[in-house]
């Protein structure tokens, strides 16, 4: 199949490279083409020209106004693609913009998939990412042997916006869990106890979790590269308090969560992991 | 002076009456033609747009709900500016925004003062509204013998969005300032202790305020009519929030006094004073 791939960073890159080791032709758009060059695959000049020459096309870049530019503005994806294709939207962006994208495509005859993903660039590369999907079953249906190549376990959530909503539930459990581990473990290590020696009594018990295991090492070991850059983390928390905002909803946690985020951002921890929630606490 | 002004809300249409009583010529719009009547009567001459407001003025003054409407009224002011005309915006709007239709109205030519008010509807009506203004000093002097017809308490704090920047730390003050009150009330009754005789304790030290004053009593009296709406002060903590996301900035209390305003909107208090939120503490206190 000619399968386009928007978005070829940290995570995108390694999932273009599974569909293509799975035997499709891999055509690309880059705003900087030298960032390209390497790929055996077809460079094309504009997202229009991706999407005239694929039936299926994946997007992975950081915003909503980045999806909302390479869908639907200037030389877009809407500009090329036929009725009947399909494009799979990986980013993390705000549910609202989400539908608001797939309804325009839909006025064309594309379908759209919001496919937002969770495990990192190692889940990309190990092809292990949870893959959380908003769209019709019938589009689903078409993209899962695609999606099988990426992830493990594929969720259809709901009609689309419902993939968005479902990736702003796992922001908020797991930045939170990052928080709880840094101050856990920072409380320890203020304590004179060895945080490392805590992390692993920790691991048998009620507090167990994947952000202990991965987070909390890295924090153990003082290595704050990422991983998960902190300043996606920022970004993806920005889109769900604005969401809660607009649901009147209470969001306590996540909303002083966000502030210890900002807090990193100033600190100018943005390109590390987000373990280096660590370093706001000890900054103090 | 010849002035246009726009936007005849609860504020507006107070400011606009106390502009015609200082004396100066003023013609008015608003979206909703009936909203000007009050102001025809009162010797106000009628515009049938933004830009008709701001034709022949020199000065146009605009008092609207949101950055885009700020934006578009301020567009169709730029279209029809005589040379020299200043646009006083005094809406509550975020920074960045005000600061970005400053520049697109210098592009044009046009003087912008940036000057959100504090005071609410009874100060719009005494003319005792705090005025903060952004902009150039000689915008601001040419502006001034108007804004004193409709405040006192009139700052030029700086360039270009220091006013919303200034507003911005207004709300967050009076935000957390009457959860910090409706906090003391509910822990004073929670405790069996009488409201009023503790507001009236803690007004002799360091815990006085305006806001333990005037807000603490509406609390006692259980007198939720607004005053500001409790919706507008959550619009206003979320320009808050928004600036300190985008510039990195740690704002604890802040953050957690808007979610208490986002709750207060969500359980249908959005129509009420902010004061409201002393329901909310109640209910998660079963009081």
């Amino acid at each position: 199949m000619n399968i386009g791939f928007i978005g070829l960073g940290a995570m995108g890159r390694p999932m273009a490279r599974h569909l293509q080791a799975a035997g499709h032709a891999l055509h690309v758009w880059a705003r900087r083409p030298a960032s390209v060059e390497d790929l055996p695959a077809v460079v094309w000049a504009t997202p229009a020209e991706v999407g005239a020459a694929c039936e299926v096309v994946f997007t992975m870049v950081t915003s909503s106004a980045d999806v909302e530019a390479v869908a639907l503005g200037e030389h877009g994806l809407i500009e090329g693609m036929a009725a009947g294709s399909l494009l799979i939207d990986c980013s993390t962006i705000a549910p609202e913009a989400a539908r608001r994208i797939a309804g325009r495509l839909g006025e064309r005859g594309i379908d759209m998939l919001d496919a937002p993903v969770s495990g990192g660039p190692q889940g990309a590369i190990d092809a292990t990412l949870a893959i959380m999907v908003g769209g019709a079953a019938a589009a689903l249906e078409r993209a899962r042997p695609l999606l099988e190549k990426l992830g493990q376990r594929i969720v259809h959530v709901g009609p689309n916006g419902a993939g968005q909503v479902a990736k702003a539930c796992n922001q908020i459990i797991m930045v939170a869990a990052i928080e709880a581990a840094a101050e856990a473990l920072h409380l320890s290590s203020a304590a004179g106890v060895d945080g490392g020696k805590v992390r692993q009594a920790l691991a048998g018990g009620s507090a167990a979790s994947r952000v202990l295991e991965v987070m909390g090492k890295r924090m153990v070991e003082r290595d704050f590269a990422a991983g998960i850059e902190a300043r996606l983390h920022h970004k993806d928390l920005g889109l769900v308090l604005a969401a809660a905002r607009q649901s009147g909803v209470p969001m306590p946690l996540t909303a002083s969560v966000a502030q210890q985020l900002n807090a990193l951002m100033a600190l100018g921890l943005g390109k590390n992991d987000t373990a280096a929630l660590w370093c706001v606490l000890e900054a103090k | 002076m010849k002035i246009g002004f726009i936007g005849l809300g609860i504020m507006g249409r107070p400011m606009a009456q106390n502009l015609l009583r200082g004396g100066h010529q003023v013609t008015v719009w608003a979206r909703r033609a009936e909203s000007m009547q009050p102001l025809l009567a009162a010797g106000a001459v009628g515009a049938a747009s933004a830009a008709e407001a701001a034709r022949g003025a020199e000065l146009v003054i605009s008092m609207v709900a949101d950055a885009p409407d700020v934006a578009e009224v301020m567009r169709a002011v730029a279209s029809a500016a005589s040379p020299g005309l200043v646009a006083v915006d005094m809406s509550t709007i975020a920074p960045a925004a005000a600061r970005r239709i400053g520049e697109e109205l210098a592009a044009a030519g046009v003087d912008f003062l940036d000057a959100p008010v504090s005071g609410g509807e009874v100060g719009a009506i005494a003319g005792s509204l705090s005025i903060m203004a952004g902009g150039s000093a000689a915008a601001f002097a040419r502006a001034l013998p108007a804004l004193q017809c409709l405040g006192r308490n009139i700052i030029h704090v700086g360039g270009s969005g220091a006013g919303q920047v200034t507003k911005a730390a207004n709300q967050i003050v009076t935000g957390m300032g009457v959860l910090a009150v409706a906090e003391a009330m509910a822990f004073a009754s929670k405790n069996g202790v009488d409201r009023a005789r503790v507001r009236e304790a803690l007004l002799g030290g360091f815990a006085s305020s305006k806001i333990l004053e005037n807000h603490g009593q509406r609390m006692i009296e259980r007198n939720f009519k607004p005053g500001f709406k409790s919706w507008m002060h959550e619009k206003d903590l979320d320009i808050v929030m928004q600036t300190a996301h985008e510039l990195g900035l740690c704002l604890p209390g802040a953050a957690a006094t808007a979610q208490m305003f986002n709750a207060m909107v969500g359980s249908g208090l959005g129509e009420e004073d902010s004061i409201a939120v002393l329901k909310l503490l109640e209910g998660l206190s079963g009081q």
